[in-house]
């Protein structure tokens, strides 16, 4: 049976033309299955505020891209149709074109004798535009006037002949529909048989792919992913060629999480495709040939011990220890690759091991901060801290009258390490209320850190210990970071031990809700890959799906902290960071902590919120301007401080770089600045006047900058900002300017636990069977998380989670 | 004169706002030209109450005061855009400020056509029995290919383009003149403030 999409053309209460539908509906029910689709919620189409992922619209995008035919039932407002229906038409024309070759039938009532006869000229006319692309039925018009008095009371039209003429156009609609299905079939496709060297885009530039064409058929697709960040598209370049592939289709959805290289895959194949003499169009039309209607997916019911939220670090971690204890583990990840934000993370992880970090010598610089840590006034400690820190300063000076005129060596302990977390946390919001890492769990993560570091070696993940290192925030140096691969070590170790050791990892699966009964925790309900119903009964749940950096909305909503936070800012995070655990918790009573406090990444592409796009050098040689051309901030400050500097100054702004300081950068090659300057996103201009053009500044205040900080640096000094270090001046051409904005990095609020990673709910109780670890979780960061703390965090409070739900859930079982 | 240039779309870059900016300075000498925007106007959604919210009837007071007005619309898929069809539904339906106003079109788009076929919607809208709007006829102003029409100081670069904008308002300033002689006494606009779309409930078909 043929689906069918009726559109209600009106957002008004009372509507004929609803009910015209409703009639259709139920009249037609043997020859075609309507649902019918309400403007009510569709905002005014704005081309500036795009709302094309918004779920109203995407709605609308999916049913009608999945339905066979559309049905418009349109009053006439003014001559023409309503705004509200000619809204949804525009968003159904910007970005999306789900109406594209669509066959569509028009009818309409009105209270006149017109019956919106010139509403629907006006709406043929629309449909036919090239954005809409829609197939209208000619012909077999259906107006019906006078409609307040059409239709009975149980809402079927009184007049018979009426009712004759609605089945003719019906009947004739369904075989435009067949018809209109053949012509969209496109016609044979031929190309130039060979193999043609192409680019895909991946995350990170560029990259070389090569496809291969026999006559009539895309036979394979390589891709030389080699210069690709590991874990973070892999899928998409698994799936996208194969999806090509087999289905001899450009029309192929691209990869959630992955879009962007997604569609640089299809991109690539589709610039093969053209070279090989074919029309890459025609391959798009071409449905990938499972269209064919799906039976309905039954429920799907599972039983485990432990079903744990999210396959990053955290949840992977968890379900390997719940593995370890004997108990079943079953894992839900929302999006088609595991890993989440832990393949993006750079890589080392905190923890204090003397032991090890003794045998390096101290560098200039580190005596002098335990010095300044010692002589702080204990009275600025917070009390439950202030025991630790009178210890910590004991062992300071101890270390400190030990290495008495020698370089010493690298000098670290638990306390240190607590009392770091707990001094880079403490932050205080826009309204006054000041905020600082809860002690207990602070204390739980710096005395377990290193057990974790132990814990991951005895499961495969291998640590460089010929150096110690330092991320970028993390203050000191503790960071223990694994062989290759950055954070994807983690991932490439984790996710094999917990499927070899019987544990379940079900992707593109997302939870909706947890149930309960009985005041505690029972299991969860899920939507499959194949949009079936899925429930899990189980002992236990743990959240460990992440934050909500990639949640404007969600930030924007609690955030206390920044000034303002943009409709358009970008993110360093997986887009999967959505904060959906979070709501998961707070639907059955969990209560929330730190909300307000986000960490930003100040210099991030602002598109795509990408670190490593544009030239990053290092920040004694970068000179950051704002939109007019001034400098704005010491270079060298905050990250918060240059976060703020930036909101403040309309967050976009720009790192300039002459050819020297390129030398410097330590992400990029000439090939990459060639096409990103080629594709606007990086600027490039012999003269700093010329420069000042293309980013739209005056060149006159462009060049009192440069000048002004080029005579700084020749001073060594910098009178208007108080730059910390400064080493090349702006004076070589070619000058280059690249665009940054502050992009979300990490929330630090959530979930509120205990030391056993328990969730509580607002009067401080337990939920039964509930736990939660990682960003999803508040309370240990507070106001700032130190750089190479959330790995250490995920690590040690994953096992926590995971300890506590066997020890409370499933003992109980050897009774 | 005192006219209203109305910005027929809520997209914040817009060379219909630019076009109406031109001939606002162009014809300082000829007529104040007070631009209104429509981007604060909520959706359109029939009100229980014939009320017009409190943007609405901003704009609808500027209309009453003026001698008469301009509208600058883009061309969405071949019609007007929803955000301008959604602010003359509105004043359809509460105050109705544009029964007898003299009104001049105008349109500017990226493409060649420069909106030929949402003026034309526009022409049949403002002629509805709600609005009576008094459509200047035979001139169209069309300004294709719009994001190169204007130079760094907002002036229109081409020539001919200048010189048919000139003639154009001339004529319309003349409209105006003329349409102050045409208009009868206020009572008998009466009817049409009165007309209400359910009123054709009741047979009347206006």
């Amino acid at each position: 049976m043929k689906k069918l999409v009726g559109i209600v053309g009106t957002n008004a209460r009372h509507s004929y033309n609803r009910q015209l539908l409703t009639f259709m509906q139920r009249h037609f029910q043997d020859q075609a299955e309507i649902e019918i689709l309400e403007l009510t919620d569709v905002p005014l189409f704005n081309e500036s505020t795009d709302g094309s992922d918004s779920p109203v619209i995407q709605n609308f995008n999916q049913k009608i891209t999945a339905a066979d035919g559309v049905i418009i039932a349109t009053p006439e407002h003014n001559h023409s149709l309503p705004s509200a229906l000619k809204s949804i038409l525009e968003w159904l024309s910007f970005k999306l074109h789900p109406l594209d070759g669509k066959p569509v039938m028009i009818v309409g009532a009105s209270y006149s004798v017109q019956g919106s006869s010139r509403a629907q000229l006006h709406l043929r006319q629309v449909l036919d535009a090239p954005g809409v692309n829609a197939s209208v039925m000619p012909g077999s018009e259906f107006l019906l006037g006078r409609a307040q008095a059409a239709f009975d009371e149980q809402g079927n039209l009184k007049v018979s002949g009426t009712v004759d003429f609605l089945d003719s156009c019906f009947a004739k609609f369904l075989k435009f529909v067949d018809v209109i299905g053949e012509l969209n079939v496109p016609d044979a496709i031929s190309y130039q048989p060979g193999t043609y060297a192409v680019h895909a885009t991946g995350h990170n530039g560029e990259i070389p792919m090569s496809v291969t064409l026999s006559k009539d058929r895309i036979e394979n697709i390589q891709i030389d992913t080699s210069t690709e960040t590991a874990g973070i598209s892999d899928v998409a370049f698994e799936r996208i060629p194969k999806a090509i592939i087999d289905g001899q289709t450009l029309a192929v959805d691209a990869i959630s999480g992955a879009s962007m290289t997604s569609h640089g895959v299809i991109d690539g194949v589709a610039t093969a495709v053209k070279e090989a003499g074919a029309n890459p169009d025609d391959l798009k039309k071409r449905r990938g040939g499972t269209t064919a209607a799906q039976p309905e997916a039954p429920v799907q019911t599972l039983d485990t011990d432990v079903v744990i939220v999210g396959a990053g670090g955290a949840g992977l971690t968890a379900a390997a220890k719940v593995l370890q204890s004997g108990q079943r583990a079953l894992v839900l990840e929302k999006f088609p690759s595991v890993g989440g934000n832990t393949v993006r993370a750079g890589g080392p992880m905190n923890a204090a091991d003397p032991d090890w970090q003794n045998q390096f010598a101290a560098i200039p610089g580190e005596k002098h901060t335990l010095k300044a840590l010692a002589e702080l006034d204990p009275q600025t400690i917070d009390p439950e801290y202030r025991a630790d820190f009178e210890t910590l300063r004991g062992q300071i000076n101890d270390y400190l009258n030990q290495t008495t005129g020698q370089p010493g060596y690298l000098f670290d302990s638990k306390l240190l390490h607590r009392i770091q977390t707990y001094l880079g946390g403490k932050r205080t919001d826009l309204n006054g209320h000041k905020i600082y890492g809860q002690y207990d769990l602070v204390k739980e993560l710096t005395d377990h850190a290193l057990d974790s570091v132990k814990w991951l070696e005895s499961i495969g993940v291998q640590f460089d210990q010929s150096q110690v290192t330092m991320p970028v925030g993390a203050i000191w140096r503790r960071g223990h970071k694994p062989m290759g691969d950055l954070g994807f070590a983690y991932i490439k170790a984790l996710q094999p031990y917990v499927e070899s050791h019987g544990g379940t990892i079900m992707t593109e699966t997302a939870v909706q809700r947890l149930t309960t009964a009985d005041g505690r925790i029972t299991g969860l309900i899920a939507e499959g890959p194949a949009h079936q119903r899925i429930e899990v009964t189980a002992k236990a749940v743990i959240l460990a799906s992440g934050g909500f950096a990639a949640n404007v909305k969600m930030l924007q909503k609690y955030n206390t902290y920044w000034t303002a936070i943009d409709d358009d800012i970008q993110t360093t995070n997986s887009p999967a960071m959505t904060g959906d655990g979070i709501e998961l918790g707070t639907r059955v009573g969990a209560d929330l902590v730190g909300m307000g406090f986000s960490q930003m990444m100040p210099v991030s592409d602002p598109d795509t919120g990408e670190l490593f796009t544009g030239l990053q050098v290092p920040p004694q040689n970068y000179v950051m301007v704002n939109q007019q051309g001034k400098r704005f901030v010491n270079e060298y400050g905050s990250r918060d401080e240059l976060t703020q500097a930036a909101i403040d100054n309309g967050s976009l702004f720009y790192l300039i770089a002459d050819d020297e300081i390129k030398k410097t950068a330590y992400n990029t090659s000439q090939e990459k600045i060639d096409q990103q300057v080629a594709a606007g996103t990086l600027f490039r201009a012999n003269t700093l006047a010329d420069l000042a053009k293309q980013i739209k500044v005056d060149p006159a205040v462009l060049t009192a900058t440069i000048k002004a900080y080029n005579s700084y640096v020749d001073a060594g000094e910098d009178p208007e900002f108080h730059k910390n270090a400064f080493d090349l001046k702006v004076q070589v051409a070619p000058f280059y300017a690249t665009p940054r904005k502050p992009a979300t990095h990490h929330t630090m609020g959530g979930l509120k636990i205990d030391t056993g990673a328990h969730v509580l709910n607002a009067g401080g109780q337990v939920i039964n069977g509930l736990y939660a670890a990682g960003e999803v979780a508040g309370g240990i960061h507070a106001g700032n998380r130190l750089g190479g703390n959330s790995l250490a965090d995920i690590f040690t409070f994953g096992r926590i989670a995971a300890a506590s739900a066997v020890a409370d859930e499933c003992a109980v079982e050897t009774e | 004169m005192k006219l209203v240039g109305i910005v027929g779309t809520n997209a914040t870059q817009s060379t219909n706002r630019q076009l109406l900016q031109y001939m606002q300075r162009h014809f300082a000498d000829q007529a104040g030209l007070e631009i209104c925007e429509i981007v604060d106007l909520p959706a359109f959604n029939e009100p229980e109450q014939h009320v017009a919210p409190a943007a609405v009837q901003t704009l609808s007071d500027a209309i009453s005061a003026a001698d008469g007005v301009i509208f600058a619309t883009p061309e969405y898929d071949h019609s007007i855009p929803a955000a301008l069809k959604s602010a003359i539904e509105w004043l359809s339906y509460t105050t109705r400020p544009l029964i007898n106003k003299p009104v001049m079109i105008v349109g500017a788009s990226n493409g060649s056509l420069g909106t030929s076929r949402a003026q034309a919607h526009l022409r049949q809208i403002l002629e509805a029995p709600e609005l009576k709007a008094l459509v200047m006829p035979n001139v169209e102003y069309l300004l294709g290919h719009s994001l190169q029409a204007f130079d760094a100081n907002g002036d229109l670069v081409d020539a001919d383009k200048r010189h048919e904008l000139d003639q154009a308002f001339n004529e319309f300033v003349a409209f105006v003149g003329l349409t102050e002689k045409l208009t009868p006494t206020e009572t008998f606009f009466e009817q049409s403030r009165q007309f209400s779309w359910s009123q054709i409930t009741n047979g009347e078909d206006l």
